[in-house]
């Protein structure tokens, strides 16, 4: 995990460096990596643009073009669509997967764009140009055909694909922050240097960091983007570069090659490097390279769960306990691995896994004692323990006692029952809207299960989306 | 003393004019039950004189409870063990309506039908709480332990086979109640040496402690070790404490008074010996069954227990003359040995033991075969004191033995003389003894009505008497023993098939007789039963299985009188189903009953019998057959009501 966590900050950005090797870039290109930037363009594209020349250039233009063309067509057969008389339902329907369409277009145009962007360094793209001016670019670049498009664009965000506007936001605020480093051509550790010299907030400089390592700071966007890895064809995202390669298999032959499979080499100089540490960008934190007594975290993965616990709301809510939060999923399942197993309860509240420990906390302080589980349900205490008032009269009561217990598990048999049933429909209407999109209705459950999904994963995580859909479903019939 | 009580009471005016205060006086010097009742019968001024006084009560049905305890309010003891069918909601009712604030123990020993309700109650009814027993209530928990926990002034605990007991159950305990002075935890197998450790840790005050039969270590006793005040502790056969568990106890303060190591296998005499080096107080020790050979370290150790060391247990061990010499020099101040099966205990190695043990009262012998007269003669004429004789199987022995013992030792009160062989003439010996209270002559054959005549015309302060097998015993010797010995709580007759009804006769005038085993005596019939029930008012255990001639006359009879009777085992009688249902719902005390083979009896006949009784039963004992017959209803309710069912599956064989 922690090395394919690596990779792509190992082995991508000196690529990237080596088309600019004068700025550390790391910021700016990362947002790019997080946001699916960074291996987007087709490999042949990829592979040229190692070595930078004109007819990558041209390669890249043609591409996009290509690409524009694609969008055309698909505006074309949507209006001619649209003319056609249709249900409400399947207009919908249409209409959505001409945006994941377009979507992924756009997303395909913006990497191919984004890797001319060497040249557009200096331009006025990224040199503090407002936000909206980025995008209006990016979208005048996707659709200068017609109007249609940007609706179909602003559509995109209204259906909740935050992903996609903070792709611009990463951006321009990475740029933003390299301005204020030093205009956008310095590299990292000198970028540091004058943060520290400017000493921000009339702070006393911080001692200069040891000389061993370089000082990397992620923002906030890529820290929480949950994937580093893109198709650069169907735009979907992935956490690891290998399971992206594997992903890529499926796109054609060319992808099967044992050198497009194979695990692309560590840079050269990796060796010769200066090692990493990184800074967490929360203001204040010991982690943030500002604060007085800096402790750098040391890799990607530190970063992320160190910002997640420490700056994040904690989402994940144990389904046993309901008590405990979570900011990050693995903690939830570590506790729920736990979770229920703490049965060893005192008096205080407080909970243990083992027995020698409560006993010793109970040893150590006056008053507390263990707490016995509650007594059972009532019906069956009755029964087992109050025999003489309920039971007195005959047999036939007792069985009646026995009956509760039985019909409590009947109602979770039916329960039960009903999650199958619960996925079974979902199964239907899965295969039944044929082309595998999803009516509203499941986008709705989508969001309620997972939060936030970003829309180019849609199509994809039909997998991931049936168990969460069946998890809602099971939660809402227990709620009842 | 019945008498006097009831010349003074029969007078009733004269006593009236006495204050209450010395009405109770003399009522707490009346010693006999009985005699109370008398008192309280005859005259108000005594009624009322025990109503204000009464001390300790033990009730035996649960429907008098509420008046009973509205009526004592100056109770401090209330004995409800042998009360039938006693449950929460019953216990509750009647804790409700009385003022109980003086109650400091209650003993609600095999009260399976009480759970943490009942106890809640009861604690919260009784704020000056100091001793609550729960031994045998096998379905008691945590729950239920919880619940006496909130007695904080709680002095002493039995918890004896709560099988349900954990160390949680334990934590509550000692947390709840600091002050625990004795503490049984026999039987509770969930009690580790977590629950003991916090135990030690919590409860200083602790003198009493029995963790017989737990699964705990060493560790344990490390643990143990740090009570001070820790006089007597018990740990029969637990098998996972060996001798460095010992070592790690002797470190402790030099507290011990009394420690019971019987059974525990892996203790040897060296362990002994070390935890003697710690504790050179101890008064008692009980290493019966559990050392295989004296250690020379071990035996030296004794020695130093010269001054203090009273009670000696060594059953099963490897002993030889010198060793009981040795122990006759070193503990001078013993007052009971027991020697039981051991090996090498000759009549040489007694006669050097009881040499310097004049105080010797209590000496068990059981199973040493090679004794003869010679070491009884030593015993009388050295040890005047003795009240108790065990000589089990001592075979060699004879009248002239016991002549000598009969002699010299007037204050014998018991002595045991099953399956030695004594004869009439031994008997006629015996019978000086005049104070004499447990006799055993079990399987002695040649014991016949002449030797039981002797013993009926002095010892008339027997209580117990033993006559398994005296297969010569008529109803002669019954006729003799009701008119001498009036006290006989307990007799055994098994297998004395010459009894007939005619002497059951007899048995009707011992109105104290409590306990009776008629155990294959074929001859007699209902009439014979008839008369035991309306004379022995008193019957709490009868014992008439296989008494083939038995029929449903004798169970009317013991539905109509025998009121008390708590126990009884009807196996292989020829009861039918009305007889057998008449019993069960008319006795209000009866709690265990073992009914095998009753082949007269129906399907139906059982399962009306258990339906009328199944609120009172605690103990069943029937055929493996009829679990399947019977409706599951019943024996849920059964269970639900804490009464336990052991299946049997034997073949019928009718044996004489």
């Amino acid at each position: 995990m922690d090395r394919d966590q690596m990779n792509p900050i190992r082995d991508q950005p000196p690529n990237l460096r080596s088309m600019n090797p004068l700025c550390y870039q790391f910021m700016a290109e990362d947002a790019l990596l997080g946001m699916g930037m960074q291996q987007q363009q087709l490999p042949s594209a990829s592979i040229r643009h190692m070595d930078w020349s004109p007819d990558t250039m041209l390669g890249n233009l043609t591409f996009i073009e290509e690409k524009i063309r694609q969008v055309k067509d698909v505006i074309h057969a949507m209006a001619g669509r649209s003319s056609a008389t249709q249900g409400e339902l399947a207009a919908q329907q249409q209409q959505q997967l001409v945006n994941a369409d377009l979507t992924c277009l756009i997303v395909q145009l913006i990497s191919t764009a984004g890797s001319l962007l060497p040249s557009l360094k200096n331009s006025s793209f990224l040199s503090g140009a407002p936000p909206a001016a980025g995008t209006g670019q990016a979208v005048s670049l996707a659709g200068e055909s017609s109007s249609s498009v940007r609706n179909g664009v602003s559509k995109e965000g209204d259906m909740g694909s935050p992903d996609y506007e903070e792709l611009f936001k990463g951006w321009t605020n990475g740029a933003m922050e390299e301005c204020i480093g030093g205009g956008g051509v310095i590299a990292g550790e000198e970028q540091d240097a004058m943060l520290d010299a400017f000493g921000v907030d009339g702070e006393t400089p911080l001692p200069p960091p040891p000389e061993s390592y370089q000082v990397l700071q992620l923002e906030e966007d890529e820290i929480l983007a949950p994937h580093t890895h893109f198709c650069s064809i169907c735009g979907k995202g992935f956490k690891r570069d290998a399971n992206l390669r594997m992903h890529m298999r499926g796109h054609g032959d060319e992808y099967k090659s044992a050198a497009a499979l194979a695990k692309p080499p560590p840079s050269a100089d990796a060796g010769e490097e200066q090692e990493r540490r990184y800074s967490c960008p929360f203001a204040g934190c010991k982690r943030n390279r500002l604060h007085k007594s800096f402790l750098p975290l040391k890799t990607i993965l530190c970063v992320k769960n160190h910002y997640k616990r420490s700056h994040c709301e904690k989402r994940h809510t144990c389904g046993r306990c309901g008590a405990k939060k979570f900011s990050v999923m693995a903690d939830l399942k570590t506790h729920e691995k736990h979770c229920g197993r703490n049965r060893w309860l005192c008096s205080c509240g407080t909970s243990f896994s083992r027995k020698d420990k409560l006993f010793a906390h109970v040893a150590l302080f006056q008053g507390h004692t263990p707490a016995l589980p509650p007594p059972p349900t009532s019906t069956a205490t009755q029964a087992a323990d109050d025999p003489a008032t309920t039971a007195r009269a005959s047999a036939p009561s007792s069985g009646h006692q026995q009956e509760p217990a039985g019909a409590a598990s009947f109602m979770w048999g039916t329960s039960s029952c009903h999650g199958d049933d619960a996925f079974l429909d979902v199964k239907d209407i899965g295969g039944g809207d044929g082309d595998g999109f999803f009516s509203a209705a499941n986008l709705g459950s989508i969001d309620f299960g997972f939060g936030h999904l970003d829309a180019f994963a849609v199509d994809h995580s039909l997998a991931m989306l049936l168990p969460s859909e069946q998890f809602t479903n099971a939660q809402e019939s227990e709620e009842r | 003393m019945s008498e006097e009580v009831q010349r003074y009471g029969g007078g009733g005016g004269g006593v009236g004019a006495l204050s209450l205060d010395l009405l109770g006086q003399v009522l707490d010097r009346v010693r006999e039950p009985r005699d109370r009742k008398a008192c309280r019968l005859v005259s108000r001024a005594f009624a009322r004189a025990e109503a204000a006084h009464r001390r300790a009560l033990r009730v035996l049905r649960r429907e008098p409870l509420p008046r009973l305890l509205r009526t004592f309010p100056a109770l401090e003891r209330l004995d409800l063990s042998a009360c039938a069918s006693l449950d929460d909601a019953s216990l509750a009712a009647a804790l409700a309506g009385a003022d109980l604030a003086g109650i400091r123990r209650v003993c609600l020993a095999r009260a399976n039908g009480v759970g943490w309700r009942g106890l809640d109650a009861l604690v919260a009814a009784c704020p000056k709480l100091e001793a609550v027993d729960l031994s045998h209530c096998v379905g008691a928990g945590d729950r239920e332990v919880a619940a006496v926990a909130a007695a904080t002034g709680l002095r002493e605990l039995s918890l004896e086979k709560c099988l349900g007991v954990t160390d949680m159950g334990l934590a509550k305990v000692v947390v709840g109640c600091p002050k625990l002075e004795k503490l049984s935890l026999k039987w509770c197998r969930e009690i580790s040496d977590i629950g003991i450790d916090l135990l030690s840790k919590k409860c200083p005050e602790l003198r009493s402690l029995d963790i017989s039969y737990l699964k705990v270590g060493n560790e344990s006793l490390r643990s143990i070790s740090s009570l001070e005040k820790l006089e007597e502790l018990a740990m029969v056969c637990c098998s996972c404490i060996d001798d460095d568990g010992l070592e790690l106890l002797s470190k402790g303060s030099n507290s011990l008074q009394s420690v019971d190591v019987s059974r525990s296998d892996h203790v040897t005499s060296q362990g002994l010996a070390s935890l003697i080096d710690g504790h050179n107080f101890l008064q008692k020790l009980n290493a019966a069954d559990c050392l295989h050979e004296m250690g020379q370290r071990f035996l030296t150790n004794l020695a130093k227990l010269k001054e203090t060391l009273t009670v000696l247990r060594l059953d099963g061990l490897e002993v030889s003359a010198s060793v009981l010499q040795a122990i006759g020099e070193g503990c001078n101040n013993l007052v009971e040995i027991s020697l039981s099966k051991c090996n090498g205990v000759t009549d040489e190695g007694i006669s050097s033991l009881v040499a310097r043990c004049s105080h010797l009262r209590v000496i068990d012998l059981t199973c040493c075969h090679l004794l003869t007269d010679n070491a009884l003669d030593s015993i009388a004429e050295n040890c005047k004191m003795v009240e108790c004789l065990r000589l089990e199987s001592c075979s060699s022995i004879s009248e002239k033995g016991l002549e000598q013992i009969a002699i010299c030792c007037p204050n014998l009160k018991e002595i045991d003389l099953t399956d030695c062989r004594v004869n009439d003439a031994a008997l006629q010996h015996l019978a000086k003894c005049s104070e004499l209270l447990i006799l055993k002559l079990g399987l002695c054959s040649s014991v016949s009505d002449k030797g039981l005549a002797f013993i009926s015309s002095n010892c008339g302060k027997l209580i117990e008497l033993d006559l398994y097998r005296c297969t010569s015993v008529t109803n002669d010797a019954l006729a003799a023993l009701a008119n001498g010995c009036k006290k006989i709580k307990m007799l055994n007759l098994c297998y004395c098939n010459k009894i007939t009804d005619s002497g059951l006769g007899h048995l009707g005038s011992l109105e104290e007789l409590t306990n009776l085993e008629l155990r294959c005596l074929v001859r007699i019939t209902g009439i014979g039963i008839s008369s035991v029930a309306i004379g022995c008012k008193n019957l709490i255990e009868l014992d008439l299985k296989r008494c083939y001639s038995i029929d449903d006359a004798g169970l009317w009879a013991l539905a109509r009188y025998a009121l008390n009777l708590r126990q009884l085992t009807i196996s292989y009688c020829q009861v039918t189903g009305l007889g057998l249902c008449h019993l069960l719902s008319s006795l209000r005390c009866l709690q265990d009953v073992k009914m095998v083979h009753l082949s007269w009896v129906s399907i139906e006949g059982f399962e009306m019998a258990l339906r009328a009784a199944c609120g009172r039963l605690k103990k069943l004992k029937m055929l493996s057959g009829l679990k399947s017959v019977l409706s599951p209803e019943l024996l849920q309710l059964l269970q639900a009501f804490g009464c336990r069912i052991r299946w049997v599956n034997k073949p019928l064989v009718y044996k004489d």
